[in-house]
């Protein structure tokens, strides 16, 4: 069963003359232990559709289903309850809770899940495979940029999501950073078969994936599955 | 984890917290204090006419004026044998007195004074004298002594042992005069009687107004609440020449205008309020306006509308109950401290009163713990209802365009 299924997702905002089509029927499955990464330039409908796919946003036309559950019809309560239990989110600003560590910041989305155990042994678990051992009660503004993603990474993959959605990951991080936190990313694809689908301009992303999707004006005009990956 | 993160996202700039919270923290304290004041207004309204011209319910003749300083002797009590075995039977205590207006003269100046005629052996029973203060000894029952008030004293330039003349009019229209000498210079504690007061014993009050009855009943009950059904048994036992008055009916109007004073202080309270209602949605709306991105980021690892807008009413929440505390700690304070040390208004206006009024010029604070209570619960209640616009605007944010905010 597909991790996720669009089927002819239309996306309008805007009406009269201003409307703009952000995504014109567009359709994509993703299959689960995929490493996809959508590319395309600005405006093209990256955002849009990783906000269909995280159930952010639902859709003006055609059908959306995640891990088996049809989206459409959905009231706001189901949709939060999908997200919490189903996807997992990695920011380009890393959106951390500032107020809070980065254990509790993990602990957060474990909460929301309503996942049940012993929560802090598995927080612990999760930051050791990030790198963060022994930085967990610092709070964001305690760690760089490239520490803050791996918290943010660790938050995403700690309630066990079937689709990690990851917009710009690597877009507030210099190189090496970058290149830890999507080596991270690659071996719990690999480790776990975790299921990842990113939103990049990034050549470095791009060389990770295993699936390249090329969008352009709201539409997917490429579709391509790598030899490798990296 | 909402209540921890509220109280997090509460420290995240305590000084604006705490600027949010002090319009609260006065508002609560100003409505205890000022409930403490004004309760402690009624009490002291009820203990001065029950400990000191009332008692739980007294008997005057039926159309005696109730209204201005006018104490008249053409109509008088008489209190019959039926009467006298009932209020033995049934009262506590019960006394009798003469009230009468006369005018004192020593040497040149004269100064017209409220007169009690009491009967010395039976008054104490009813009226307690916990808070006199006595210069001098109580006069002989059947001499020519009585006391005075500080303040005719200090008109009269009268100390004890000094004479001076009393001229009152009888009971039959004849003008009277009695020298009289001063056995004690008495503060009672209540301005109806420290206003221009002398107190006469009743056979030298006889011999100065001729009446040979008193003009009010003045009974003391077990209980302040068995007044209302004793009183048709002595008002049939006197008949109609009397008209017969609870301490309830005789302390109803000073209480309404207190209930005035209430409603003063409600709305007074109620401005303070809104004002820091006001204060906590503004707070809470600039919160949740820069905290957009966080709300998005919530939404988007799965928390509910529902909770978003619990977590901003949470948070207000915490501020009311904080500010509450305080507001009611200092409020609760000066409360507790002015009903143990009431404040003494004596100079301020026992020489500005006629003696119509029966109140202490102590005025104490009634302190009442359920008000604190009350007032812990409205704070949390004022700050919960204010912040829940923040809160629904909070929650109404779409998560795909707050979270990238």
């Amino acid at each position: 069963m597909p991790i996720c299924q669009l089927t002819d997702v239309t996306r309008r905002y805007g009406t009269g003359p201003s409307r703009v089509d952000a995504l014109k029927r567009v359709s994509l499955t993703i299959e689960p232990g995929e490493f996809t990464v959508l590319k395309g330039p600005s405006g093209s409908g990256k955002t849009t559709l990783l906000n269909q796919i995280g159930c952010l946003d639902v859709p003006d036309e055609g059908s959306l289903s995640i891990d088996g559950t049809t989206v459409a019809g959905l009231s706001s309560k189901a949709l939060s309850r999908l997200r919490a239990e189903k996807i997992g989110f990695i920011f380009q600003s890393f959106n951390l809770i500032p107020v809070l560590t980065a254990e509790e910041n993990v602990e957060l989305a474990l909460d929301l899940a309503g996942k049940p155990g012993e929560r802090r042994a598995a927080v612990l678990d999760i930051l050791k495979q990030v790198g963060l051992e022994g930085l967990g009660h610092r709070r964001p503004n305690e760690l760089s940029g490239g520490q803050q993603q791996r918290v943010a990474v660790a938050r995403a993959l700690v309630k066990k999501p079937v689709l990690v959605i990851a917009d710009e990951p690597t877009a507030n991080l210099d190189s090496e950073s970058g290149e830890a936190v999507l080596a991270t990313m690659r071996r719990l694809n690999s480790e776990l078969g975790l299921t990842f689908i990113f939103s990049s301009h990034d050549p470095r992303v791009v060389a990770h994936a295993k699936r390249v999707v090329t969008l352009h004006d709201g539409a997917i005009v490429n579709d391509q599955r790598t030899a490798t990956g990296a | 984890m909402i209540v921890r993160l509220a109280l997090k996202n509460l420290w995240r700039n305590p000084r604006r917290s705490g600027l949010t919270a002090l319009s609260l923290i006065v508002g609560i304290g100003v409505f205890v204090v000022g409930d403490a004041f004004l309760g402690g207004l009624d009490e002291n309204t009820i203990a001065a006419a029950e400990n000191g011209t009332v008692g739980s319910l007294l008997a005057r003749p039926a159309g005696y004026p109730t209204i201005g300083v006018h104490a008249p002797l053409d109509k008088l009590v008489t209190v019959g044998p039926e009467a006298r075995a009932l209020l033995d039977r049934e009262a506590v205590a019960w006394t009798t007195r003469v009230l009468f207006t006369p005018t004192a003269v020593h040497g040149a100046d004269a100064v017209r004074v409220r007169a009690t005629g009491y009967e010395p052996a039976r008054d104490a029973k009813v009226f307690t004298r916990e808070r006199w203060v006595v210069q001098g000894a109580e006069p002989a029952a059947d001499g020519d002594e009585l006391t005075i008030s500080p303040s005719v004293a200090r008109i009269l330039g009268l100390k004890v042992g000094d004479r001076f003349v009393l001229q009152a009019r009888t009971h039959q229209g004849a003008l009277n005069a009695l020298e009289v000498r001063v056995a004690a210079i008495v503060q009672t504690g209540n301005l109806a009687t420290d206003s221009l007061g002398v107190r006469v014993p009743m056979p030298l009050a006889a011999r100065l107004t001729g009446a040979e009855a008193p003009t009010h009943v003045l009974v003391k009950l077990a209980r302040r609440g068995d007044a209302k059904a004793f009183k048709p048994a002595l008002a049939a036992a006197l008949g109609p020449q009397a008209e017969v008055a609870t301490l309830e009916e005789e302390t109803a109007e000073l209480l309404a205008l207190q209930a005035v004073r209430r409603k003063m202080l409600d709305v007074v309270v109620f401005i303070l309020l809104a004002l820091a209602a006001f204060g906590v949605a503004n707070t809470f709306l600039m919160a949740a306006h820069e905290r957009t991105r966080e709300v998005g980021t919530l939404r988007a690892l799965g928390m509910t509308e529902g909770r978003v807008a619990a977590l901003f009413v949470t948070e207000g929440a915490l501020v009311g109950l904080a500010a509450s505390l305080l507001g009611v700690a200092w409020g609760g304070w000066l409360s507790w401290w002015w009903s143990v040390h009431p404040i003494d208004f004596t100079k301020e206006i026992a020489l500005k009163t006629n003696g119509t009024v029966a109140m202490s010029p102590l005025l104490g604070t009634r302190f009442s713990p359920a008000v604190l209570v009350f007032a812990v619960v409205l704070g949390v209640v004022v700050a919960v209802a204010a912040s829940w616009y923040p809160a629904r605007v909070a929650s109404a944010l779409r998560p795909a365009d707050a979270v990238r905010a």
